[in-house]
């Protein structure tokens, strides 16, 4: 059976409502270990406070944030996929129609950058990163709306044959210019090498990784530790009033380049939005986070 | 963790806003104002300057960067449905003139503010209150009444919204009204252990085989 422009107009639009909606699991459970061991006292209290806020809006059905931030997608379609209809549109109807219906409405955060004109739609919304799954059945689409606290602070630079120790430092000057502005504990993803467009998508699909997990490269699994420990020696804290805990995880990946290597920070504010799930053809939509 | 948390009346007086140190948590009752909006704050300062008519009177106020979802009701009223804190530091080249033009004793929001705003808060008797992020649910729930929506004409998180709240928070005091910013002493103390931070990654390094020590 194939996947059709209602089903992919349904399952984007009710990502995008979970993903307001409900703090990602590994993120609550990393909350609270945290809290556990902080030894600041402000910090274990403004930890607690983010997870009372969280277990509100996840048990009363209300948004985490007011900012509801901008539609954005990762989308892999399965090979064995048959699609039907315009797939593409479906996308910007199902954001469409999640404005129109959604209760309580949504702020307008969809941002003109040239008049700086604030809407619910606009050139390109929302933001789509297309991606094939070989051999799969399903169409994977994870949700990452984009706000201040999941978008403001990423930057990236381009080396020239860069050593380790550099590219760490470059990190660590990206999370003391982020400083306390950015909903601290953050998830911070970093993506080494590939070309400047696919760097940076490389930061951002490390920031959807789960925390817990570590990269399979035993190179960048050893810099992940490491840097955790860097930025949390920085003391920043959460909500950046001070504290041991500033990031929640550091996530590396890499793709091979030619040796002007772009190295991409990006950070997930502490509510570390994101939702996946899988679409399949008999209009399954099977949640995965 | 609700035990013994201050309680401060707003608008604040002098003496609770230099009562306040960095790092004190706090919860507030009374009357705030509310706007995210960065064309709200050019407003501000066009009735500071008497180009505009002042839709209420700020002065002496709590003038927060909290967004807020409002709507009109059937009754010609305003509700408000929920609302957050944004990044104060975009408007801090804006702060410290309507700190001082208005001698507003609390400001407030997330990420905190400048040298530049502490200083006019030194001078005023202003405090900084760190509102969580992330915190729709909780903060929403203080709001008692909708005193006023004004400049109706903006998006809904940049209007200048009045609100009555009861137990708003808890709020961190961020910086406080004798010069002490928690923001500026995290920043300089982050920056004063880099050199150590970046040994202590280099010897990491090492250590993990990948690296020769530097």
């Amino acid at each position: 059976m194939p996947i059709t422009y209602d089903m992919m107009k349904r399952a984007t639009a009710q990502l995008y409502e979970w993903s307001l909606r409900k703090v990602p699991d590994d993120t609550l459970e990393a909350l609270r270990r945290a809290r556990e061991t902080e030894t600041n006292e402000v910090a274990r209290r403004t930890l607690g406070i983010l997870l009372r806020s969280a277990e509100m809006a996840e048990t009363q059905d209300r948004l985490v944030c007011s900012d509801s931030g901008v539609p954005n997608f990762v989308i892999g379609i399965g090979t064995g996929v048959r699609l039907e209809g315009d797939i593409k549109r479906a996308v910007s109807d199902g954001f469409d129609e999640l404005v129109a219906t959604t209760n309580p409405p949504l702020l307008k955060h969809v941002t003109n950058p040239l008049t700086n004109e604030r809407s619910y739609r606009g050139k390109e919304m929302p933001l789509v990163t297309w991606d094939l799954i070989d051999g799969a059945e399903h169409v994977d689409i994870t949700c990452q709306p984009k706000a201040l606290g999941s978008g403001r602070w990423a930057a990236m630079e381009i080396f020239t044959f860069p050593t380790l120790e550099q590219i760490e430092r470059y990190v660590m000057d990206c999370v003391l210019k982020a400083g306390s502005q950015h909903c601290p504990p953050v998830n911070i993803g970093v993506g080494i090498g590939g070309t400047f467009d696919y760097c940076a998508k490389l930061a951002a699909r490390a920031t959807l990784r789960p925390y817990g997990t570590t990269n399979p490269e035993p190179i960048l699994a050893a810099m992940e530790e490491r840097l955790l420990k860097a930025v949390n020696a920085t003391g920043f804290g959460p909500m950046g009033t001070g504290g041991d805990t500033t990031a929640l995880g550091v996530h590396v990946e890499y793709a091979a380049g030619h040796g002007f290597t772009p190295v991409a920070v990006a950070f997930n504010c502490w509510i570390n939005r994101r939702t996946r799930a899988r679409l399949y053809g008999d209009g399954r939509l099977e949640r995965v986070e | 963790m609700e035990e013994e948390i201050r309680r401060l009346r707003m608008p604040l007086s002098a003496e609770d806003a230099l009562s306040l140190r960095a790092g004190d948590m706090v919860l507030l009752d009374g009357e705030i104002t509310i706007t995210a909006g960065l064309p709200t704050h050019h407003r501000i300062i066009e009735v500071a300057e008497g180009r505009r008519e002042a839709p209420r009177d700020l002065h002496g106020g709590g003038l927060f960067h909290l967004g807020s979802y409002s709507r009109e009701t059937a009754e010609g009223g305003f509700e408000v449905l929920y609302m957050n804190p944004t990044t104060s530091t975009r408007f801090n080249g804006l702060m410290p003139g309507l700190i001082r033009h208005f001698g507003l004793r609390a400001v407030g929001g997330k990420g905190g503010l400048d040298a530049g705003c502490v200083e006019a808060m030194r001078e005023v008797g202003c405090v900084y209150l760190s509102f969580v992020g992330g915190g729709a649910p909780l903060l929403s729930d203080a709001i008692r009444a909708v005193v006023s929506v004004d400049w109706n004409d903006l998006v809904s998180h940049y209007r200048l919204v009045t609100l009555r709240v009861e137990a708003l928070g808890p709020v961190t005091v961020g910086i406080d009204a004798h010069g002490n910013s928690l923001y500026g002493s995290l920043s300089e103390t982050a920056a004063a252990r880099m050199p150590r931070i970046m040994d202590d990654l280099a010897r990491a390094r090492a250590q993990d085989g990948a690296e020769e020590v530097t």
